[in-house]
């Protein structure tokens, strides 16, 4: 929590390795926009402006997975200069779409570049990291893209304090409340087994099986999800493949 | 009680009666599966139904329920208007009934009322309906099967005719104008005794009747069997969310985006969630699936019965389905079978 003072929380958004969806997708909460800036100065949003970054902050909002070391280390001045420090979106969080080269970025690398690799890639690209993996992240906003709203939630937690705490269950209990039925049994893959609930399960509610954007669950039981993947007919090869989209780390055996 | 027998031609009429002044909730077909929701006309009803995915627990106890709006300024309650529909529940199986009731068990003690809930429920009418057992139906191992109290109507469908029997007055004041009725006659009786026994032998013989579960869960409390169990256990709370009797909650207050105002929500929750047992200070009564499994299947089998003399689990058969790791109270009706076959 910033703390109640005289001044406004300053608030820094600063985008790395990402499609800036999630720093968009805040501006899509339109009518409320106003009411979320009025409780903030906002001194930088890297989508609005090309000024440098300022050196005095309170806040500093993150989106996209680190992948180059001046982004790790510009992510290290924001941790170093902020009191909280907010990730926004799967790329933040899990290294994301970014994250999918995560385990082969040597061969990644040479399967895009070959001999030719440009000096601003071989200077100082890296294999991209989640920015929790790099610095110490006060609250998260998952997704992919994220829900303005949750942004809104996190930021207020972030200004006015909250004990709140994120659950660790993975998504079916949501999805049931939407009484859509299971993919499972209909040859359909679904990342929902071991995916952390919290987003209403609204991909399954709209007929596309979950692929993880919300992450991994530290509670989730892989094991007893490809199980029910080779149930199912689908494999747990398969089940893993799905998951290298957004959670590589876990993808490749590094759990926990 | 009062029964009374209706040709099935005059069931929309009834239907068309209650519309007049009520939200109908009816079990409709939503995609593969059938569900509980509110309908426009009577042909959208799917009477001879299976169970549904989730129950009609949503209408009283919704998953997600404004109890209260505040004002941060003023540290002060602003609204408690709450949305209550008259509503009719038409087309409850007997376990669905059953569980309802159970739900008015905790609810509505008179130590701790919930006005929520007392609200919800006194402005709904259940009107029940027989049904066959499907697969994973197992009411009548936990004596479920048969609703005594808790209905407006219940409808036996004799075929091409209805037993009715009325528990209401306002039901039965709508009944009687809205639909031609006669007494029940010896045949009519004699026709409800036979699909009855009809039913009762629709169960399947796959699920075991085991006697005295309540001291079983008790003997064997520290089994290894519940580390097996609860080991499957995905975390989805799944199960708790299509269960009709699993009415758990937390409290939560989400501000509004100006940061003024804001909401006091209470939202089920679940017994077989990770931070369910998490207490200030970080510790957690149950760590572990096993652990957390295993508390669900006591309250269900157990807990529920010294309280209140009768199971907690209705034997619906929901969480049977909606379960990808196999975990249902007929894996512990079926272990302690293989307990019983080990000890003779």
């Amino acid at each position: 929590m910033i703390g109640v003072t005289e001044e406004m929380p300053r608030v820094v958004f600063a985008g790395f390795a990402s499609c800036f969806g999630c720093q968009i997708n805040i501006t899509n909460i339109e009518k409320h926009l106003m009411d979320v800036l009025g409780q903030v100065d906002l001194r930088y949003w890297q989508l609005t402006s090309s000024d440098p970054m300022p050196e005095a902050f309170d806040v500093a909002v993150i989106e996209g997975a680190v992948t180059t070391e001046e982004a790790r280390a510009a992510v290290q001045r924001l941790r170093d200069g902020a009191k909280a420090v907010i990730t926004i979106g799967a790329c933040a969080a899990t290294a994301g779409i970014p994250g999918m080269s995560t385990d082969d970025h040597e061969a990644d690398m040479d399967a895009v570049y070959g001999a030719n690799v440009p000096h601003v890639v071989a200077d100082g690209a890296i294999a991209p990291m989640a920015v929790k993996d790099v610095i110490q992240v006060d609250f998260e906003v998952p997704c992919c893209p994220i829900d303005p709203y949750d942004f809104v939630e996190v930021l207020q937690h972030a200004l006015y304090g909250s004990n709140a705490y994120r659950r660790t269950s993975t998504l079916c209990g949501e999805c049931k409340n939407n009484e859509r039925g299971c993919f499972y049994g209909r040859d359909m893959l679904c990342l929902g087994l071991v995916t952390r609930a919290g987003c209403g399960a609204r991909c399954p509610d709209l007929g596309r099986p979950c692929n993880g954007c919300a992450g991994f669950s530290p509670d989730a039981n892989v094991e007893q999800a490809r199980r029910v993947a080779e149930r199912a007919g689908i494999g747990a090869a398969a089940f893993d493949g799905a998951l290298r989209m957004f959670n590589q780390p876990i993808a490749v055996g590094e759990e926990g | 009680m009062l029964y009374r027998v209706m040709d099935a031609s005059e069931l929309p009429k009834l239907i068309d009666a209650f519309m007049e002044r009520f939200e109908v909730i009816a079990p409709v077909q939503s995609g593969r599966s059938i569900a509980f929701e509110p309908i426009s006309s009577f042909d959208e009803i799917v009477l001879d139904y299976p169970t549904t995915l989730t129950s009609l627990k949503k209408y009283i106890l919704p998953p997600r329920e404004t109890l209260f709006e505040f004002s941060v300024e003023d540290a002060d309650v602003t609204d408690y208007s709450l949305d209550i529909r008259p509503r009719v529940l038409f087309g409850a199986h007997a376990c669905d009934i059953n569980a309802l009731n159970n739900l008015d068990l905790v609810f509505k003690d008179a130590r701790y009322p919930d006005p929520y809930f007392e609200a919800h429920r006194a402005a709904t009418m259940v009107v029940g309906v027989n049904c066959s057992p499907s697969e994973s139906c197992f009411c009548h191992l936990l004596d479920a099967d048969e609703v005594r109290s808790g209905y407006d109507l219940f409808l036996q469908d004799l075929g091409g005719r209805y037993l009715i029997s009325i528990a209401s007055v306002e039901a039965a004041n709508i009944l009687e104008s809205a639909c031609e009725l006669r007494e029940a006659t010896d045949e009519d009786r004699r026709e409800f005794r036979r699909l009855t026994r009809e039913r009762q032998e629709a169960f399947s013989a796959d699920i075991p009747d085991i006697q005295e579960i309540p001291m079983l869960m008790d003997a064997f409390h520290k089994d290894d069997f519940w580390a097996e169990l609860g080991g499957r256990c995905l975390s989805c709370t799944a199960c708790s969310a299509v269960c009709p009797t699993c009415y758990c909650f937390d409290i939560a207050d989400t501000l509004d985006a100006d940061g003024k105002t804001g909401r006091r929500e209470r939202i089920l929750d679940a017994c077989t969630s990770p931070q369910f047992a998490l207490v200030a200070g970080g510790h957690n009564f149950r760590e572990t699936g096993r652990d957390r499994v295993r508390h669900r299947m006591y309250h269900k089998l157990n807990g529920f019965n010294s309280k209140h003399g009768r199971y907690l689990c209705v034997g619906c058969g929901r969480c049977v389905r909606a379960c990808k790791a196999d975990i249902s109270p007929i894996e512990v009706l079926r272990f302690f079978e293989r307990k019983g076959a080990e000890d003779a």
